[in-house]
């Protein structure tokens, strides 16, 4: 629809134009770029030669070799990347049964069903993290590497969920009653018809998941042992002694992240976001 | 989009109920689990040393956030743990409503803005989303050091040094910039399909320009503002790594103090009581939200 009206649209005077509104436009700016203020100053001086954080002697990329060196630093990432991995692996089946059973209960259930993946987004982080902690207590498990999995798995289920429901929302039934017309039985439904259908949104369900995980800091700090530091974990012990050019190294690596994997979600096949 | 009144027969090809059982079951387990868990720690006794509980039913740790026990053993009301409360309703509230000056603008330039430019620029907003709060945080502190960016520049331009961060503001500002794209999304999504030509038809009938943002482009806004609020107050009024790495621990927040009960402190009772009367709050918030939403006939989403 927004097409339609770009493609129509005139040149008119600013005065009169329908989508213009005075002072939207700056201030529209001013936001995008207190958004990207911070993280253009952490990308600049991650590659600064000194010693000191914040005193620029010289553009370097000496601190990469520094951090991609740096045994605790490789373990904790090694571990965050297999708690992200496991996690995400178990949260995105979990999520494909569930987005495609969820109509086989009875409306009051699945409402119930729903309400219940949704929870852990808007219980306060901190309140599910000693929440957890005081629970897997309880059930006789300690912090570790399986606790941080169990909860994990938990927070990212809604995560997975979004985005393979909205694109299971976007395919047409006619698909799968054609399918099901040409005597398609479940099995092959599922492996020929479904998944390959729901491909994307596995996808970008899989990679928020595994970004969702990666970044964790609060429940993991409560369920992390010794043996089982995530990156975030370590690096926050790291903030909290002030700014070093090694965590300015870190922090845009993590950015890179998060830019390469929304780029991705983002570029793959469009998915309809008006429905969502 | 009028929903059938029954609804339509099973599409073929979906599973049957029960394949929701392995992730109704993690729900149960991980999410409702530790929620009866905090409720039920929150009526038990403190041990004499060391955290955890002793299971001895008492409402001692809801008389703590009120009350202290003086030297006579008396009960006499005490603020300290409300203002606490209080602080951190002022920083989300705050929060919420700068997230929202800031938003309300930048999600209606997009939304006016070419298809192509708007997917650019959704992703934009995105990005910072997805990036780790620990990273945006720490941008934060580059930004505010003594020896920092911005003063840096303020020297520079002759103005002097000032003492920045392990402040308030800086924790609050902290909080604004994580959760801006919080509201900038739910706004931007209930704007995108926003017909203008019905903001024509607005100035075809003498309407000025803020007659048409108040009369027209706001009320569309509503299920966004709404949802966007909540997705910024939430979080923002349980927030835990902001206080401490901007505001450097001086404000005490609800989150930190709910952390430290269960570290330094070892007040599990205690820890859990706060957790369960946040809980309380919020879903009193929801529940009001909820029951607005019925009543004006707004369909209100928590997703982005």
């Amino acid at each position: 629809m927004s097409e339609l009206i770009t493609a129509g649209r005139k040149r008119v005077p600013r005065a009169l134009d329908s989508r213009s509104f005075p002072g939207v436009g700056p201030v529209a700016i001013a936001a995008l770029v207190f958004l990207y203020l911070p993280m253009l100053v952490t990308t600049i001086y991650a590659f600064n030669s000194g010693d000191q954080a914040l005193v620029w002697e010289g553009f370097s990329t000496h601190w990469f070799g520094y951090v991609l060196t740096n045994h605790t630093m490789i373990d904790t990432a090694v571990t965050s990347v297999q708690l992200a991995a496991a996690a995400t692996l178990t949260a995105v089946v979990m999520a494909l049964a569930f987005a495609l059973a969820v109509d086989g209960l009875r409306r009051r259930g699945s409402a119930l069903a729903n309400a219940l993946m949704a929870a852990p987004l808007v219980i306060p982080e901190v309140v599910l993290a000693v929440a957890t902690l005081a629970f897997i207590r309880m059930i006789g498990l300690q912090p570790g590497f399986l606790s941080l999995y169990l909860a994990h798995t938990t927070f990212c289920i809604p995560f997975a969920l979004m985005p393979i429901r909205s694109r299971l929302d976007g395919i047409g039934r006619e698909v799968f009653e054609a399918g099901a017309d040409l005597g398609a039985t479940a099995v092959p439904m599922l492996w020929r018809i479904t998944l390959p259908l729901l491909v994307p949104g596995l996808v970008s369900g899989a990679l928020l998941s595994f970004v969702i995980s990666m970044d964790d800091f609060i429940i993991s700090s409560f369920l992390s042992s010794a043996g089982s530091t995530t990156l975030p974990v370590y690096l926050y012990g790291l903030i909290r002694r002030g700014p070093t050019p090694a965590i300015n190294v870190v922090a845009l690596l993590l950015l890179a992240l998060a830019v390469v994997v929304t780029s991705f979600t983002y570029l793959a096949p469009k998915k309809k976001r008006s429905e969502s | 989009m009028s929903k059938p009144a029954r609804p339509p027969a099973r599409v073929p090809g979906r599973l049957p109920w029960f394949a929701t059982l392995p992730a109704l079951v993690i729900g149960a387990l991980f999410t409702l689990g530790p929620l009866v868990v905090i409720i039920a720690f929150s009526f038990m006794t403190r041990p004499a040393q060391g955290g955890g509980v002793v299971y001895t039913f008492t409402t001692d740790a809801y008389r703590t956030f009120l009350f202290t026990k003086s030297f006579n053993g008396d009960l006499v009301f005490n603020s300290a743990y409300l203002e606490v409360f209080w602080r951190s309703l002022v920083q989300a509230s705050i929060s919420t409503v700068i997230c929202f000056v800031l938003a309300f603008p930048l999600a209606l330039w997009i939304a006016t803005r070419s298809p192509r430019a708007q997917n650019l620029l959704v992703l934009a907003v995105t990005i910072p989303f997805w990036t780790n709060l620990l990273v945006r945080t720490y941008a934060w502190i580059l930004l505010l050091a003594k020896d920092g960016v911005i003063n840096q520049t303020s020297k520079a331009l002759g103005l002097g040094a000032h003492e920045l961060l392990y402040t308030d503001l800086a924790s609050q500002l902290g909080l604004i910039y994580t959760f801006l794209p919080f509201m900038v999304l739910p706004l931007y999504s209930s704007l995108s399909g926003f017909d203008f030509r019905l903001a024509e038809a607005g100035y075809d009938l003498g309407a000025r320009k803020r007659t048409v943002l108040r009369r027209i482009i706001l009320p569309m806004a509503k299920p966004g503002i709404i949802s966007g609020s909540l997705l910024v107050f939430m979080p923002a009024l349980g927030s835990y790594v902001q206080p401490v790495l901007l505001g450097g621990g001086k404000v005490l927040l609800i989150g930190n103090l709910i952390a430290s009960q269960f570290g330094d402190s070892r007040n599990w009772p205690f820890g859990a009581a706060l957790s369960v009367i946040i809980l309380a709050l919020l879903g009193l918030c929801l529940l009001a939200v909820g029951l607005w939403a019925r009543r004006s006939g707004t369909k209100v989403s928590l997703s982005l």
